[in-house]
């Protein structure tokens, strides 16, 4: 077996899908807790973050003072606290074998669609509107990718998901042609090529 | 095992799934995209880069590099250490100008600017900290009179965060509007004061300013309200009735 074959195999085997989904979570968990413990500072006492400070990185903590940064009342990263043990939970049962019925991947990829959209709205605010760089809610950005990526390589591979029955044979061939990790490799260096153009100066200058 | 049956391998294994039309447009897009970020950091990184220019101090600009303006012999000294592209400095500004004019007009306090530059690395590599700073210095030099109110207006129009910053007809254009004679604005964009306006940055964090803005009462680091009309005005009323 050539080296390509064996990568292509380890790429669809389910230790590695569910690992990258288990890796990838834990990730996002991280930065949840890191925001969240932000903002919880940040709330017991505004003054802290009134400042440019000299180490200041990427802005003056305009993002978590930004409107957007707690769209429901609470602060964003509570979200995250909340939903990545669930996908933690999953991976780490899906690792050990256990399949979950039909129903369950579905609504696991709806809602995980949902926070996708969520995490890229928040992206496109921070870089169009608030004009701010935060590197984990960056983080948050990619690691979200990555879990939907798996989620929907899985469901598409299983045919888990209610899709005309047209689309299931080409969409399962694309996956086994890994086009997949084209797609994904692309959406991540398109993230990767945005962030540098809008915050070159600032990161290497 | 059944699952291990189900997952289809077969197919996976196929010998013609590797190098398909759709496969190679993805790779090629994914090299492109790779030189495309190298790229952008390779000139982001050259860029930021500007010969600096001599050393030229302002006329009575103070050894730790300040802009001093108001009566000498005010009783007490205002320290403020701002930079134009900080956006909690225009916040700053915004509630305590009026106040700050009315302490400088009456002889209570005698303000020195330190304009820094630190924050030029959000201007997107125009350097708009150093150019208001500069202008501020310029002016400064050449039309003492006029710094309080160009500072006013270049935080009134003051540009966002991670922006271009205002180009320098516009600095030119709030210059005149501020009442900075033609002949002075029309050298404000000569960097004159460029290098003044970095030494006095890297000498303000020397001294132990962690950010901007800092305001010192009589040398003394001011822990009040910085952002509401009043308290800093109580704070230098009771120190000039101490003196």
């Amino acid at each position: 077996m050539t080296t390509l074959a064996r990568i292509r195999r380890l790429r669809h085997s389910d230790a590695w899908i569910f690992g990258t989904m288990l890796f990838s979570a834990c990730l996002s968990l991280l930065a949840s807790f890191v925001l969240s413990i932000d903002a919880v500072v940040l709330a017991a006492d505004p003054g802290t973050a009134l400042s440019c400070d000299i180490n200041t990185v990427i802005s003056c903590g305009t993002v978590a003072q930004s409107w957007q940064a707690q769209l429901f009342g609470f602060p964003n990263a509570f979200l995250g606290l909340v939903a990545e043990p669930v996908v933690i939970t999953v991976a780490v049962a899906c690792l050990g074998g256990v399949r979950f019925p039909r129903w369950f991947m579905c609504a696991a990829q709806a809602v995980y669609t949902l926070g996708v959209l969520f995490a890229y709205w928040l992206f496109y605010e921070a870089m169009f509107h608030i004009g701010a760089l935060c590197p984990w809610c960056l983080l948050i950005t990619v690691s979200t990718t990555l879990v939907f990526a798996t989620l929907t390589h899985v469901n598409l591979r299983d045919g888990n998901l209610p899709l005309p029955s047209r689309w299931r044979a080409p969409l399962k061939s694309a996956i086994a042609a890994d086009l997949d990790a084209v797609v994904v490799t692309i959406w991540l260096l398109v993230l990767v090529l945005l962030v540098v153009s809008r915050y070159g100066t600032q990161l290497f200058a | 095992m059944g699952r291990q049956a189900r997952k289809g391998r077969p197919v996976i294994a196929g010998p013609s799934a590797g190098l398909n039309p759709v496969m190679i447009g993805g790779l090629v897009v994914i090299v492109a995209l790779v030189a495309a970020i190298g790229f952008m950091v390779v000139r982001a990184s050259g860029g930021g880069s500007t010969a600096a220019g001599p050393l030229v101090a302002p006329n009575g600009a103070t050894a730790s590099g300040a802009l001093p303006i108001g009566r000498e012999s005010a009783p007490v000294t205002v320290e403020i250490y701002l930079d134009y592209m900080c956006p909690y400095c225009g916040r700053f500004e915004k509630a305590n100008s009026a106040e700050i004019d009315k302490l400088v007009a009456d002889g209570t306090a005698r303000v020195e600017l330190h304009p820094l530059n630190f924050l030029d690395r959000f201007s997107q590599g125009t350097r708009y900290s150093t150019r208001a700073a500069n202008a501020v210095a310029t002016v400064a030099d050449k039309a003492p009179g006029q710094v309080l109110a160009l500072n006013r207006v270049l935080f009134d129009n003051q540009p966002e965060e991670n922006s271009t910053g205002l180009t320098d007809t516009r600095i030119a254009e709030l210059a005149l509007q501020a009442g900075v004679p033609q002949a002075v604005v029309d050298v404000l964009d000569d960097g004159i004061h460029s290098t003044w306006v970095t030494q006095s940055n890297d000498a303000a964090f020397a001294s132990g300013v962690t950010g901007t803005p800092t305001i010192k009462i009589n040398g003394q680091k001011y822990e009040g309200d910085l952002y509401t009309a009043g308290p800093l005005t109580a704070a230098v009323t009771s120190a000039a009735g101490e003196q």
